[in-house]
């Protein structure tokens, strides 16, 4: 589906070459294996990230004190084709428990082969993050914002 | 949100956009509140009547962020799941081990 400018939803997909089991399984039991480890909630840095696996489940980082962070929360649970989170964190980085300013992540596992797996995301209802905007433009003209992207997708860019 | 969607398709008076929701004129005006705080939305002033519509630069700012974020965590996730499985997960057992193909 095209995707019309004022539409506030990201869209991304990848294809990974492992079958579509593994794909779902890196995604949501070993999530700390790939998260940018700079995108932690909470004080300290994560060591790992929980998906509970059922619809209603947590999902949440634990640091290495045993403190836990609410991330959200799984709305469908359909190994390995599909699950869907519910998105707490505005452009701030702050939870907000509220159902109704949370975002949704859907993501889809398509087996394309024996060992190729299509990745799709779904990132919509953007929107529901508008008390956030302040904050996001304040970051965007702040010193280091492209400065801190670029350097950081330098890095990727340099390991791939 | 409803009033988001209606004003993806163009700009609309808070009347016009009540009569096509199942809310009332007072919530909707405080949802465009909202939304105009936020950046999202802008209102203009066209004769007696105040039309809002979507801010495309709040709309903009808003996806280039989480699709920056996405981005790096795609293709991270992308390496992690094509590396060769780790022994040993973070629940002490690798859960994967046990299964074999």
């Amino acid at each position: 589906m095209a995707q019309t400018a004022g539409e506030a939803v990201v869209r991304k997909s990848v294809r990974v070459g492992v079958p579509v089991d593994r794909a779902f399984s890196v995604f949501v039991e070993q999530m700390e294996t790939w998260w940018p480890a700079e995108h932690h909630i909470g004080a300290q840095p994560f060591q790992a990230i929980f998906v509970e696996p059922r619809a209603g489940g947590r999902w949440y980082e634990r640091d290495a004190q045993g403190n836990e962070c609410n991330w959200g929360h799984v709305l469908a649970w359909g190994p390995p084709h599909r699950v869907t989170f519910s998105w707490h964190l505005g452009p701030d980085w702050k939870f907000n428990p509220d159902l109704a300013k949370a975002s949704e992540v859907e993501i889809r596992f398509t087996a394309e082969g024996p060992s190729a797996t299509l990745v799709e995301l779904t990132h919509s209802r953007l929107e529901r993050h508008g008390e956030g905007y302040e904050q996001l433009r304040s970051m965007l003209d702040g010193p280091n914002a492209w400065a801190n992207t670029l350097a950081a997708f330098a890095k990727a860019a340099g390991a791939l | 949100m409803a009033i988001f969607q209606k004003l993806a398709k163009g700009p609309m008076a808070v009347h016009e956009l009540a009569g096509t929701l199942p809310v009332s004129r007072p919530a909707v005006s405080q949802h465009l509140k909202v939304l105009k705080d936020a950046g999202l939305v802008t209102d203009t002033k066209d004769g007696t009547r105040r039309v809002y519509g979507l801010n495309p630069e709040g709309i903009a700012l808003l996806r280039a962020h989480f699709d920056r974020v996405w981005e790096k965590a795609m293709s991270a996730f992308q390496a992690s799941a094509e590396q060769q499985p780790k022994t040993g997960g973070k629940h002490g057992t690798d859960r994967r081990r046990s299964r074999r193909s």
